[in-house]
């Protein structure tokens, strides 16, 4: 095992979070947090995305429908948030499910399209549905306290999405390599060939859809408590960009490659917060370069230059042959 | 009677925007297979483009509206140069980012150079402000003169695809790209026109749009999800399609917000999308091509 391999990577980046907030001001505790929540809507999306292909457009949306889920439950009807958080995320996962449905009969760019325009009219109802939402202005959302345990709110949610993210990694990552995982490759690299060895598409399809709901769900859960506000503006496409980005800049159809690309982009994105403007060029620029020029990521980088970094899948080879090098010809990403 | 008679001009006002746009997803969409999601961008960079020569450099108005259609036509052109040429061969989805990428450079780039959010810039009308009052029926004359200018527009972008060669090397492209590289049509160019012309109408149409309405770096999304969806209802690949549904898309919104309320004229576009997509993906005038497999 290289020093700089895939797990010794891994464990040092677990580490560095577990001790990181014993020396991180509140800001970079903030951003650290950011990144944990962001973590979790890439992952989820690489699901979708990298593993089952589909590319779907409304997992900003369904981040917002975790966040309002979760917010609007605790506002409208007093519920603590220990029950509003998780029943926001069912009703993600729910939308995400009921999107699913479309997608069967669609693919390619109707299913990007269908998708927008549902992520457009979620985006409308936020904002029309007043009685409900409160509209353009947001709301805020109760503070929550995590009154057993001697620790600050801050502290408290952000080991609740140290814990999440763990836990949801290791999900994601035995998903992708369990009969699913292969199944969502398969419906991703041909639907007929697929269909042809007995994978029921839209029992897949609808699965896929189900999981990024779900994680995009406990992110948007967490986003809410950790802002302690909610809006309309946080859930636009601009976020979606900022989400495909970050599948992109990590890697399609890599669950560590979406941990990369959530940290490095958030830095970015927090680096870049004065100006708008500035934000949506920066990310519009990242995405086209990194998909002309490194279409694998940083994973696909690492993977072909450092060592130890080789999928999982590649290291059972005779060592007699050459490392196999992903090179940028070399377009699918094995789970 | 005299709120449908408004209803129905103003939609029809609109609609013949949402057709002007839909024209340009649809001949890029027929040549490429492509959908540009930068063709909102385009359309509102274009705008903007017209509005800095009309208003702060006095240029009068016909030549800041040819202006903005050879601006269009090069962004379009250069967003073949970048998203669409380099990628031919990679997945859809490669294609769709990339374009997506560059509609998010262009929304930052007019944010920066032209305000923030919430800054709407005016465009003085290019005839006098005052209704006309036609019979019952009040119309004002910047609607008129709207609807004339698109028709003039698609006329003109007939007459180019039926009478020039250029016109026909894109309809033999669109057909069948392999048999155009046989007779000798460099496929390649023929992309980058069909981007290019595809932009150059939504720039004719940001700057017919302008005296209409205001200016603002959201807009380009807003306009390219009504575009599209009257192409969606349109077929996709017909040309008389689009804009029949980009009629059809304005005057659905202008009755809805008129006897609804007016908040539902930003969702009927998602409605009717969503809703075309699921019944009847072919839209009103396409045709379902065979599987690939």
């Amino acid at each position: 095992m290289a020093l700089f391999g895939r797990r010794n990577v891994l464990v040092a980046m677990l580490l560095f979070a577990a001790v990181a907030p014993a020396f991180l001001n509140a800001y970079y505790l903030f951003v650290a947090n950011t990144i944990l929540i962001y973590v979790l809507l890439s992952i989820g999306l690489n699901v979708l995305v990298g593993y089952a292909g589909q590319l779907a457009f409304a997992n900003a949306a369904m981040f917002g429908i975790g966040a309002y889920g979760t917010g609007l439950l605790q506002v409208h009807f007093g519920w603590p948030f220990w029950l509003a958080f998780p029943l926001g995320a069912l009703i993600a996962t729910a939308v995400g499910l009921a999107i699913s449905l479309p997608a069967l009969r669609l693919s390619g760019l109707y299913l990007a399209l269908s998708t927008l325009a549902f992520a457009q009219f979620t985006q409308w109802v936020f904002l029309n549905w007043e009685s409900v939402t409160f509209g353009a202005g947001g709301f805020k959302t109760p503070a929550i306290s995590f009154a057993p345990l001697p620790i600050s709110k801050t502290l408290g949610l952000y080991y609740l999405s140290l814990i999440l993210v763990m836990v949801l990694f290791a999900l994601a990552q035995n998903l992708v390599r369990s009969r699913i995982g292969r199944a969502f490759v398969a419906v991703r690299d041909g639907e007929i060939a697929a269909q042809s060895l007995g994978i029921d598409l839209l029992r897949y399809k609808a699965l896929a859809f189900g999981i990024s709901g779900f994680y995009a769900g406990i992110a948007g859960g967490l986003y809410s408590a950790m802002l302690n506000f909610v809006s309309p503006e946080g859930y636009d496409l601009f976020q979606m960009v900022i989400q495909k980005s970050m599948i992109i800049v990590g890697g399609l159809g890599s669950i560590v490659g979406s941990v990369l690309g959530a940290g490095t982009l958030v830095f970015v994105l927090e680096a870049l917060r004065k100006v708008k403007g500035v934000q949506e060029i920066a990310f519009g620029a990242i995405l086209v370069g990194f998909i002309l020029f490194m279409p694998g990521g940083i994973i696909g980088f690492l993977k072909g230059r450092v060592r130890g970094w080789e999928e999982p899948l590649h290291r059972a080879r005779p060592v007699s042959r050459p490392p196999i090098v992903a090179t940028s010809e070399s377009r699918e990403v094995r789970p | 009677m005299v709120l449908l008679t408004y209803l129905l001009l103003s939609g029809l006002t609109t609609g013949s925007l949402y057709a002007l746009i839909a024209l340009g997803i649809v001949v890029v969409n027929k040549a490429t297979a492509v959908i540009n999601f930068a063709h909102g961008e385009l359309f509102m960079f274009s705008g903007f483009v017209a509005w800095m020569l009309h208003v702060q450099m006095g240029v009068p108005y016909l030549p800041s509206l040819l202006a903005a259609v050879a601006f269009g036509f090069l962004l379009g052109a250069m967003t073949d140069l970048v998203a669409f040429r380099p990628l031919k061969n990679a997945n859809i989805m490669s294609i769709v980012l990339a374009t997506i990428g560059i509609a998010f450079m262009l929304r930052g780039t007019a944010r920066v150079i032209w305000g923030g959010k919430g800054d709407y810039l005016p465009f003085p009308p290019i005839t006098s402000p005052e209704p006309v009052m036609i019979g019952e029926i009040m119309v004002i004359p910047q609607q008129l003169a709207v609807i004339a200018g698109a028709i003039v527009i698609m006329v003109c972008f007939a007459a180019f695809f039926r009478l020039t060669r250029a016109g026909k090397m894109m309809q033999a492209t669109a057909d069948n790209a392999k048999a155009a590289t046989l007779a000798g049509i460099r496929v390649d160019r023929i992309y980058m026109l069909s981007f290019g012309t595809g932009a150059a109408i939504a720039g004719a149409a940001a700057a017919l749009m302008a005296p209409l309405t205001l200016l603002y770096p959201d807009m380009g999304f807003a306009f390219f999800i009504k575009g599209f969806a009257a192409a969606v209802l349109g077929g996709l690949t017909s040309l008389p399609g689009a804009v029949l549904g980009g009629i059809s898309i304005g005057v659905i919104e202008a009755l809805a917000g008129g006897y609804l309320h007016s908040s539902f004229i930003e969702v009927s576009a998602f409605i009717v999308i969503m809703f075309v997509l699921v019944v009847r993906p072919t839209g009103l005038l396409g045709f379902a091509g065979p599987r690939r497999v």
